[in-house]
């Protein structure tokens, strides 16, 4: 991979031939996805779902001491605003000082789609750094810029020797790709290409006496990043936290909620440690190419199953196996006893997941692992990296090649008449689709908060606390399915739930 | 050349179209734009809004053409009449309105010309430009009323004298428009009219489509909904009037006074009304009789957001509780003209008060205009600022509130750490609604 020296990274239809719509089971999708060619699918209905610059945000938004311009029309970005004035709550877990969101739009009129948005893009850049003299400038480009042709890069370039914040231009127009997480590789692409290394022509580099080197070396050599994301709570992150200094390494973590001058070092590691490949592949692959640091990227530890792999990962790489298979012992007996009593309760129930494919598979073992049969899942998208995974499902957890898989993000009508056929005792969702699936009745599980503990072996036991207490009581939801109406007709739940979905140019694709 | 913003409380036209679609009884918003533009506007509809939700057909259940890279090179009008045919088959719905984001417009998709291939279908298709670029929130609310009034309302030569229509509250961003079109409809019922308010609680589209027939268009505001009021002069003959959002007893009575003289109601009952109505108001406030007084409650205020609010929020604390309103910073984006009607809003106080007006969109400017209007402590002994104060504003004022270390109560958009349901600050009933949301923040700090 050496995208970095491009200007924009390549959307992910073409990186990774994601696809983004499918419908069939768990064991076809397997075959079918070796084949290559499932990118090629489209639908001929379709509900509207995010776009590149919402994910963006969603990821790096948090950032600390930082500043966002959002170059658009004044409804991009238009997510933020439910988060102003209380983002601050969870960038403050990480900052005491910590202020809350602050961003800056250029609010393209006409007349500025005639003529050109350059100049506001200016003026939003030095008003941010007049008003609020933050560390870095992050700069979002939506659409109408890229349509218009504004020279986004040689403004921001020419900007930089005048303003002290450090500016990070992230091309993430939404009409580029369906794959959102195309937003992952924007945005690492813009922090690596600008925040990433010292600036020497600004501060003097350091210089170190021989013992202060070697001590400085030793350090990195046990210093690893740790890649959370930004539906990773505070809770999560301690618990990854701890069992990475359970194992004498040191932790840095990057890149929500983080500080820009966080990543001025980021090269100085031994190992990245990804928690989520959807997230993680591209800052991964470049970090290595770029300073030789390798990379943990498997999978993301939910569930004791997956929580022993990505340790086992990281382990084989510092060599100390063996201190870990203590460890994970210890934290496996211990958890083991504590889920014991769930288990009773969850035996013969059934569960249905949706969300990002790393995301989804992981849980659906967890809650494999509590005694749940799961019927059903629905991925955002699918590329190698869920494949990979979902052969190790398969393996992992019997039968399950018969159940659903249908890919596609939002397109809330197809899960709708989906969950009207197949009926689950449990729903678990992603943000955005959870109420959709509240008004038919179903309990449903967060697929992830800010608030709350999903990873390691405590994430297992809080999964397993949350869940039994909301199959406790699902009046809330009882009561809105019994009153409340889908806006769909009812002919919908009587069709294949897959109807939409055209994937006639790729079976062309596979002919040809 | 339009400024850039600072945090805006508001969205583009698309976004405002699409919240006023969505507040219409079961009607189904059809987005011609790019994948992301409905989820990206999802969160400043509905969790800006007092978690407002996504009504019947709102959030990720949009439909929307998706249109992406190819299409914007081939043009994506083949695109739009697959998602409009399809979406009348998927889409449980009694009206349909084709909304656009700025990519569409921008490759010149001509939107109509695919819309009238519909008409004559068992169900209406409408459809709209609602250019990103070329407004806000506001403005797409204004264009859906248009096309509304223009496209969907019947024609009615005989007019019904006992009908009036009624709007410029404006779904989401009047966080709590459903109360507040309730507590108006049913004041004006005890008047003796029925309303049209068209997103209210138990409205349909039947009244609606035959809302031509009424004698008077209500503007409930001096922004919004004004060129959507002369179309529908123009086209249905209509007159209207244009009167400020009433909150407590000084404000709604004028409001009553001054619909019941364009309706040419007789002043005597209008009177008797307004008398009835304090006779249920005074003795709920009488309550705080001794609690005002014994612990001092009243408070200097800054009013920060819409035109809409702004003004009706400082005429009741101005004039109903007694405070000092005395700095208002109006956020949206105005012409002249609409800032010498929304100026003209602010006065004729009983109290003689005479606040502050500023117009700035940037939500970071609020502690510089109370740093101004209030002045700083320098580090002298004797000095008074803005104490004892109160924030009257949005959720983005939390910060201000806090350096200032002022009680906030969130009344305008956004607003994302209330849950609202049916709760009205409008009319006599939302002045005590206020009243007891505002003196619970104060008793709360005790
Ligand atoms: S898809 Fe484009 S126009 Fe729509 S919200 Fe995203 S960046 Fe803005």
């Amino acid at each position: 991979m050496d995208y970095i020296k491009h200007k924009v990274p390549p959307v992910r239809e073409d990186r990774l031939m994601a696809c983004q719509a499918y419908g069939g089971t768990c064991g076809d999708l397997s075959t079918e996805s070796k084949k290559g060619c499932l990118y090629a699918s489209k639908r001929t209905f379709s509900q509207t779902q995010g776009c590149q610059l919402n994910l963006s945000l969603g990821m790096i938004s948090s950032m600390r001491d930082a500043v966002m311009v959002i170059h658009s029309p004044i409804g991009c970005g238009g997510n933020l605003i439910q988060n102003a004035g209380i983002n601050k709550v969870f960038q403050k877990l990480r900052q005491e000082s910590a202020v809350g969101l602050r961003w800056i739009n250029t609010n393209l009129s006409e007349v500025d789609v005639i003529s050109g948005g350059e100049a506001k893009l200016r003026q939003a850049v030095l008003k941010a750094e007049r008003e609020f003299r933050p560390s870095a400038i992050l700069v979002f480009n939506s659409c109408v810029p890229a349509l218009i042709g504004d020279d986004i890069d040689g403004i921001l370039d020419d900007l930089q020797k005048q303003v002290s914040a450090k500016i990070v231009p992230i091309h993430c127009e939404g009409f580029k790709t369906k794959i959102q997480a195309t937003a992952y590789d924007s945005v690492y692409h813009g922090l690596i290409r600008n925040l990433v290394g010292e600036d020497n022509t600004a501060t003097p580099a350091v210089i170190r006496t021989p013992e202060e080197e070697i001590e400085h070396q030793a350090k990195i050599s046990k210093t690893v990043n740790l890649l959370n994301v930004g539906s990773m709570s505070r809770i999560d992150e301690e618990e990854l936290v701890r069992l990475l200094k359970a194992l004498d390494l040191n932790v840095r973590i990057l890149p929500s909620y983080s500080h820009p001058d966080d990543f001025t070092y980021a090269h100085e590691a031994a190992l990245n440690v990804s928690i989520c490949a959807t997230h993680d592949d591209y800052f991964v692959e470049h970090f290595k190419q770029m300073y030789g640091i390798p990379y943990v990227l498997r999978t993301i530890p939910i569930g004791i199953a997956n929580t022993n792999k990505w340790l086992r990962d990281i382990a084989s790489f510092f060599g100390i196996e063996e201190q870990t298979e203590k460890l994970i012992a210890a934290e496996t007996a211990e958890l083991k006893q504590a889920i014991e009593p769930f288990k009773a309760q969850f035996k013969g129930k059934t569960a249905f997941l949706t969300g990002g494919e790393v995301r989804i598979l992981t849980t659906a073992e967890l809650l494999h692992n509590l005694g749940f049969e799961i019927l059903g899942l629905r991925g955002y998208h699918f590329d190698k990296y869920g494949e990979i995974l979902l052969d190790e499902y398969l393996e992992d957890v019997p039968n399950s090649e018969k159940a659903i898989f249908n890919i596609g993000s939002g397109q809330v009508f197809e899960q709708a008449n989906l969950l009207s056929k197949i009926t689950p005792d449990l729903f678990v969702g992603h943000i955005g689709v959870n109420g959709s699936a509240a008004k038919q009745g179903y309990p449903i599980f967060p697929l992830f908060g800010q608030s709350d503990d999903y990873l390691g072996y405590k994430g297992v036991f809080e999964v397993a606390t949350r869940v039994s207490r909301i199959l406790k009581n699902a009046s809330f939801n009882k009561n809105l399915g019994k009153n409340t109406r889908l806006p769909y007709r009812d002919s919908w739940y009587e069709q294949d739930p897959f109807t939409y979905i055209d994937d006639s140019a790729s079976v062309a694709a596979r002919i040809g | 050349m339009s400024k850039v913003i600072e945090r805006p409380r508001y969205v583009c036209a698309l976004g405002g179209a699409i919240g006023t679609i969505q507040s219409l009884p079961r009607a189904i918003p059809i987005l011609h734009s790019s994948s992301g533009c409905g989820g990206n506007l999802a969160g400043a509809l509905s969790g800006a809004s007092g978690y407002n939700g996504g009504n019947y057909c709102g959030g990720q259940a949009l439909p929307s053409s998706n249109v992406s890279e190819r299409d914007i090179v081939f043009g994506g009008e083949g695109r739009l009449q697959e998602q409009i045919e399809n979406t009348l088959k998927v889409m449980d719905g009694d009206l349909y309105f084709v909304v656009t984001g700025c990519m569409v417009e921008m490759i010149g998709d001509n939107v109509h010309a695919v819309t009238k291939r519909f008409k004559g279908e068992k169900l209406p298709v409408l459809a709209a430009e609602t250019v990103s670029f070329k407004g806000n929130s506001y403005y797409g609310y204004e264009l859906v009323l248009e096309t509304l009034f223009r496209d969907f309302v019947e024609p009615a030569p005989v007019k019904d004298a006992g009908t009036v229509n009624l709007w410029g509250v404006v779904p989401m961003q009047d966080v709590f428009w459903k109360g507040n079109l309730g507590v108006l409809k049913s004041l004006l019922k005890k008047l003796g009219y029925e309303t049209n308010t068209f997103f209210g609680q138990g409205e349909t589209l039947e009244n609606l489509k035959n809302s031509g027939k009424a004698s008077l268009n209500i503007v409930v505001s001096d922004a919004y909904g004004i060129e959507a009021a002369k179309v529908f002069e123009e086209v249905h003959g209509v007159p209207y009037i244009t009167v400020p959002l009433p909150i407590g007893d000084h404000g709604t009575s004028r409001f009553l006074r001054t619909v019941g003289k364009a309706l040419g109601v007789d002043d005597i009952k209008v009177e008797k009304l307004i008398q009835e109505e304090r006779k249920a108001y005074y003795p709920y406030l009488e309550r705080l009789a001794d609690v005002y007084n014994d612990l001092d409650f009243q408070r200097y205020a800054t009013v920060v957001g819409d035109p809409n609010y702004t003004q009706a929020v400082t005429r009741f604390l101005s004039d109903d509780l007694g405070w000092l309103p005395e700095l208002i910073v109006v956020t949206d984006i105005l012409g002249e003209e609409q800032k010498e009607r929304v100026l003209a809003s602010f006065g004729e106080y009983e109290s003689g008060l005479r606040p502050e007006i500023v117009f700035d969109e940037d939500a970071s400017s609020v502690g510089g205009y109370i740093n101004r209007h209030w002045p700083q402590n320098q580090g002298q002994k004797y000095y008074k600022g803005f104490a004892p104060g109160v924030i009257i504003g949005s959720v983005m004022e939390r910060d201000t509130a806090e350096q200032f270390k002022v009680p906030l109560l969130p009344v305008t958009y956004p607003i994302s750490n209330r849950v609202v349901l049916n709760r009205a600050y409008a009319g006599y009933s939302g002045g005590l609604t206020l009243a007891e949301d505002i003196l619970s923040l104060v008793v709360a700090h005790r």
